[in-house]
């Protein structure tokens, strides 16, 4: 195995075309833990601690972007992330730990696209679109459209994600991630990402996604449509959980039975809408 | 196939040469190569924390860190606490507050212990259950542990 | 010549106060600084010249016979030592209760990740590599991984020889059932006509892996010239280690030497053997030292966890909450080889009518063998799941008959005087002092009968009481003086974490009136300590520490005899004076230090002193004219303990999730030499009992572990225990203990699973007869229809 550590982009892209069996390494926290376990075994590592563009957060005329090499941490400290963005910080504040967070980067989570990871509900929630690189130039990809299915994304041999762009939202958009697990740090049994805007006492925006409840973040259009217009009333949010709930496809694992997850859906997104709900009146 | 390289590492304020393959991780380096075998192994997977290092401050897995990554940052191990005579004053603490049972999992809790109180020299109970949440072990039930660094931060 | 006088087995040690002021205080551990620097070595930690690595290869299979193994591949890679199989180490079982367990499968496996193969090579890569050329051939068998489901007649055959097997506990004809112990007291099928109300539940404990952090590791030697075997290993152990290894190899013990470095955590998992025989077979094979440390997941899938239960548990009281009857059937799984499950499951059942008078009761409990990983002894041994059950149906009588949860348990405590299941007398019947001490301190009435309200989530309070056991078996101590007046005390008790180097030190500063500075704690070495059986069943402080005593009073009288000879009047006018002195009573300025005293004894007079002492534990037997024992019933084991807790949790509305809020635990240790180290002990136990409790279950998929990591199988970390736990220390001194010391090592485990379903029942209304009480278990049963 053979170590690489490009200070451009351009060096990188090179790098992972140079051998037919090339990964890319961020900030480690998932691939080598594979390595450890012998579950991986590339023939070159294209190290990306050292490009700068990679790295950073920044305003942009819509929204905010975030760079691939961003770690969890940096994304948790950011307090230019409020409104709807604030799902991102909310998320980044509550993957793993402290330790892992240092480390851990939200490029490298979603490229590895693991359904139990807290960035894929997050970032389809909130209506995220990526930026991919390759000797061809970039591409930009909606979110809706990157997640293809257990640790599939639409990053082709030779890509690299280089930055996940984030819409504002509407005005008064606020955003929240609300993560179950069994304890403290562990995986997520259940997630849900919300971000909802109220115009009055009315649902203006809602886009919302349940994680670790499939192959790939669990989105459906209808049970966002369902709650678009109302007052969100407990019936209204049954309603619409139950429509979530019917489109997952959870595992049984340790973490849960695939009913339990179904279960809790519901409950769970009643639970995110109360809390970015209070934030509204506050 | 294996492949080696020559990286240096610098630990405890001290530069190492070494020679090492890129699977390697800096846990292994640290325990087989510099005999620095007070950061132990308890999962290699990241999670129980027995591992922990400081890497320019923060406390880190070393079981998830590559060797060959690790160049140009300033590693702290457990050896790297105290000046020899004297313990630093979080390792003490761990003493006085009797917070040490079968010691496995202290070095890496120390050093997340320090990680926290060097950014927040004042942190609440709260804060520091959170900044310990990595570090598993299965002898104290926490108590002390937690105590241990309030008395830290407080002395 | 002084000769050594050994007071016996149960006298009332007379030195019930210490000199000085080392004992009852909460001092640092000896080696804390050692700890704390990361300067203290463990088995891993250890390199020697030419070592080796070694790796084993685990059973794809539950259950199968090994029709083929090649490993001339192994063999041929370059850097590959040694690689063993079954066959090659000739099929030789051992086993601690039954030797039923070949230490590489021959002939057939028994549970997935059953070892079949182990390598020694010049890496762990290239060990590991050689693992993948082995080449095995399965034909596989049917499986059975229910302990019921396996003692049915048709049940696939687990041991079919298990007619043949030797050991401490007698063949049986079914070949699934390692063992099998009734205790029956009164006669219980007529009792259930005076009771009132009478209560019944089938209750299911999980199998709970002991996750000490250090997985297992060995480092053994082989001096082909001298023929000795040397091991450094993480066991609970070296005396147990060394006659183990010796029997297997075949080897006189004076061959083999087991020297305990220090252990990262032990909690039952270390006891008996554990991979030392596949270390020593290694470096015997190989010709070089060999040292093998388990992966996580290696420690996970070959080691042991804590026997999954079955319980059926039926109680009955009088309208007035007196207790007059129970039967009681345990089913514990044992998994594929018994290891100390049948003493386990004895234990089990001779703690399931827990720390109360029930005059009518008939307990059977079958010891079952599964295609599972091995069960053995874990922290609690067979209490927890007993307990579980019992106190549970305590609460289920409280509850009916609209009585005080805590007044029940008061009403039928066992008091001092009482005698326990079995017939042993009860010489400190505290529980009451317990529960009244975690009442108060819990403010547990307002808080029964108000709960804090909060939104979204359910608050409620629960108790439990518990029993257990500290004692057992044989311990030596020497203490002897060094030529400039400080000692050395050596017992061979391997410290596994609980803090025995610095409770025991304590001991012998509290007779010899010295500091802790002046005593050196020697590590075990099978060559150079006194013979000790090993860490566990709460005996350390209690066993050794009898021993220290006695070894260091022995010392002492060899110490006034020189004093005599120097201050020239008679032994019985020479005091102790803290710092290492000896004086002339009345006298302040009439005193000579340990110094002169070690001077004389090596050049003058008498010789070196060498205080020690031995004593073995004389279990007492179980009454046959009071209760009727069948199966494997061995003797009881210790004195008893009591103590009680008090947890307040909240549960989640919408998840069902548990959480932990407060908790008070009382528990009569005699004496607490250290107090802060029983604090520790406390605060561990229950906290490793609030894993069994809500969330730690190994789970299988068709005899694979789906969970043999520590991603996935989880253990309490620091954010997901209470802010508060209360260590309440009652001392009612132990006649028989040193200082009036007993354990406390495992009883704080025996309280934490009923307490907390005690108070899931209390917040929600909602028995949780299964643990761990995870989210999704409460959930359900808050949804299920009353």
């Amino acid at each position: 195995m053979k170590y690489l550590e490009p200070e451009t982009l351009d060096e990188a892209i090179a790098a992972l075309a140079s051998s037919d069996d090339a990964r890319c390494l961020a900030g480690g926290a998932t691939l080598v833990a594979m390595l450890n376990a012998e579950l991986v075994d590339p023939k070159v590592l294209v190290g990306l601690r050292k490009i700068p563009a990679l790295r950073g957060i920044s305003r942009t005329a819509n929204g905010i972007r975030i760079g691939a090499m961003t770690t969890h941490n940096e994304i948790a400290a950011d307090d230019r992330l409020v409104g709807a963005t604030e799902l991102l910080r909310s998320a980044a504040g509550q993957i793993a730990h402290d330790a892992i967070r240092h480390v851990g980067t939200i490029g490298g989570s979603i490229a590895h696209a693991d359904p139990s990871a807290d960035w894929p509900a997050a970032i389809t929630a909130a209506d995220a679109s990526i930026e991919i690189a390759s000797a061809g130039g970039a591409r930009t990809v909606s979110v809706d459209d990157f997640f293809l299915g257990y640790l599939q994304t639409a990053v082709q041999p030779g890509e690299i994600v280089t930055a996940i762009d984030i819409p504002s939202g509407p005005q008064h958009a606020r955003g929240h991630y609300l993560k179950f697990s069994r304890v403290d740090g562990d995986y997520a049994t259940v997630s849900i990402a919300i971000v909802l805007a109220m115009d009055g006492k009315r649902c203006e925006y809602i886009r919302f996604a349940a994680g670790a409840c499939g192959p790939k973040p669990i989105r459906v259009a209808a049970a966002e449509e369902r709650l678009l217009g109302t007052e969100l009333t407990a019936g209204d949010i049954a309603a619409a959980g139950d429509l979530l709930a019917a489109e997952a496809d959870p595992v049984d694992d340790v973490r849960g039975s695939s009913e339990y997850r179904r279960m809790l859906i519901p409950r769970l997104l009643s639970r995110a809408i109360a809390v970015v709900g209070r934030a509204h009146h506050d | 196939m294996t492949e080696s390289t020559t990286i240096e590492l610098r630990i405890n304020g001290e530069v190492h040469s070494l020679e090492v393959e890129t699977r390697r991780t800096l846990l292994e380096v640290l325990r087989q190569d510099l005999q620095l075998t007070g950061t132990k192994r308890g999962c290699n997977q990241g999670v129980c924390g027995a591992c922990s290092i400081l890497v320019d401050g923060n406390s880190i897995r070393s079981c998830l860190s590559l060797a060959v990554a690790m160049q140009g940052r300033d590693i702290v191990t457990i050896e790297g606490l105290g000046d020899g005579a004297r313990l630093d004053p979080v390792q003490q603490a761990f003493l006085d507050a009797g917070a040490i049972q079968c010691g496995f999992c202290m070095p890496g809790m120390i050093i997340s212990a320090k990680a926290l109180l060097d950014k927040n020299p004042r942190p609440s109970k709260a804060e520091i259950r959170h900044a310990l949440g990595n570090n598993i072990c299965r002898c104290s039930g926490y108590v002390k542990v937690i105590d241990a660094v309030h008395r830290a931060a407080t002395t | 010549m002084r000769c050594t006088v050994l007071r016996r087995r149960n006298d009332t040690n007379t030195d019930t106060r210490p000199v000085g002021d080392a004992v009852g205080r909460s001092l640092p551990r000896r080696e804390a600084r050692e700890k704390a620097t990361g300067a203290a070595t463990y088995a891993d930690d250890i390199v020697v010249p030419r070592m080796l690595y070694g790796a084993v290869l685990g059973s794809d299979y539950a259950h199968a016979r090994i029709v083929s193994c090649d490993t001339s591949a192994a063999e041929a890679l370059p850097g590959v030592k040694a690689v063993l199989t079954g066959d090659k180490l000739g099929g030789k079982l051992f086993g601690k209760c039954i030797e039923d367990e070949p230490v590489l499968a021959t002939g057939k496996v028994r549970y997935v990740g059953e070892p079949v193969a182990a390598v020694a090579a010049v890496d762990r890569a290239t060990a590991k590599r050689a693992l993948q050329l082995i080449e095995l051939q399965y034909e596989e068998l049917p499986a059975v991984f229910d302990a019921e489901a396996a003692l049915a007649a048709d049940a696939p055959p687990i041991h079919e020889a298990r007619k043949t097997y030797v050991g401490r506990v007698p063949p049986l004809d079914n070949p699934n059932l390692a063992s099998y112990t009734c205790f029956a007291e009164g006669d219980a099928e007529a009792a259930w006509a005076q009771c009132d109300v009478i209560v019944e539940d089938k209750y299911e404990t999980p199998a709970q892996q002991h996750m000490y952090m250090e997985p297992c590791s060995t480092l053994a030697a082989f001096d082909r010239a001298a023929d000795q075997l040397t091991l450094w290993t993480s066991t609970q152990g070296v005396f147990i280690v060394q006659y183990g290894i010796a029997k297997w190899l075949g080897l006189p013990m004076s061959k083999v030497r087991v020297i305990a470095p220090y252990i990262g955590g032990a909690f039952g998992g270390k006891g008996g053997l554990t991979n030392q025989q596949i270390a020593a077979a290694l470096a015997i094979a190989a010709a070089a030292p060999v040292k093998l440390t388990y992966s996580r997941e290696d420690d996970m899938t070959m080691m042991k966890s804590r026997h999954p239960s079955r319980i059926y548990m039926r109680t009955g009281a009088k309208r007035d909450g007196t207790l007059v009857a129970r039967e009681v059937r345990i089913y514990l799984n044992t998994g594929a080889y018994a290891d100390e499950g049948p003493f386990v499951n004895a234990v089990a059942a001779n703690f399931s009518r827990g720390p109360y008078r029930i005059p009518n009761i008939k307990t059977q409990s079958w010891c079952v063998y599964t295609n599972h990983l091995k069960a053995g002894g874990m922290r609690g041994f067979g209490v927890p799941q007993a307990n579980y059950a019992s106190e549970l149906q305590i609460d289920a009588i409280a509850a009916r008959l609209g009585l005080d949860p805590i007044e029940v348990r008061l009403k039928n405590a066992l008091g001092t005087g009482d005698k326990f299941l079995g017939g042993q007398n009860v010489d400190h019947g505290t529980l009451a002092r317990c529960l009244e001490a975690v009442r108060q301190a819990s403010g547990w009435e307002a808080r029964r009968a108000r709960p804090a309200v909060q939104p979204g989530k359910r608050r409620g309070i629960g108790v439990a009481s518990a029993t257990h056991v500290s004692a057992m078996n044989a311990a030596g101590a020497t203490v002897k003086m060094n030529e400039d007046g400080t000692l050395t005390v050596n017992t061979g008790a391997v410290d596994v974490g609980q803090g025995s180097d610095t409770a025991l030190s304590q001991l012998a500063a509290g007779v010899l009136g010295v500091s802790l500075d002046q005593i050196k704690y020697a590590a075990p070495d099978t060559n150079f300590s006194p013979y000790n059986h090993q860490t566990g069943g709460s005996r350390t402080t209690y066993t050794v520490g009898v021993a220290v005593q006695r070894a260091s009073e022995n010392a002492r009288d060899q110490i006034f005899d020189l004093a005599a000879e120097l201050l020239e009047c008679p032994v019985d006018d020479l005091e102790l004076r803290p710092g290492g002195w000896v004086g002339l009573k009345g006298a302040a300025g009439k005193q000579v230090p340990f110094s002169a005293i070690a001077k004389r004894s090596l050049y003058t007079s008498g010789g070196p002193v060498m205080g020690t002492a031995n004593w073995l534990y004389e279990a007492e037997r179980f009454d046959p004219k009071r209760t009727l024992t069948a199966g494997f019933a061995p003797n009881a084991v210790g004195v008893f303990l009591f103590a009680a807790l008090v947890v307040e949790v909240d549960v989640d509305e919408a998840t069902g999730k548990v959480e932990v809020v407060e908790a008070w635990a009382a528990h009569d240790v005699g004496r607490a030499i250290n107090p802060g180290a029983v604090e520790g002990q406390i605060h561990g136990g229950l906290v490793q009992g609030f894993g069994f409790a809500l969330i730690e279950e190994l789970l299988w998929d068709e005899g694979r572990l789906v969970n043999p990591s520590m991603m996935d199988y989880k253990v309490p970390g620091a954010m997901d225990v209470p802010y508060e736990i209360h260590a309440i220390v009652l001392e009612d001194p132990e006649a028989t203990g040193p200082f009036g010391a007993r354990g406390v090592g495992e009883i704080p485990l025996n309280l934490a699973a009923p307490a907390i379903c005690n108070a899931i029942e209390h917040a929600t209304g909602v028995k949780v007869t299964t643990i761990p009480a995870t989210g999704e278990r409460v959930l359900r049963s808050m949804l299920q229809p009353r």
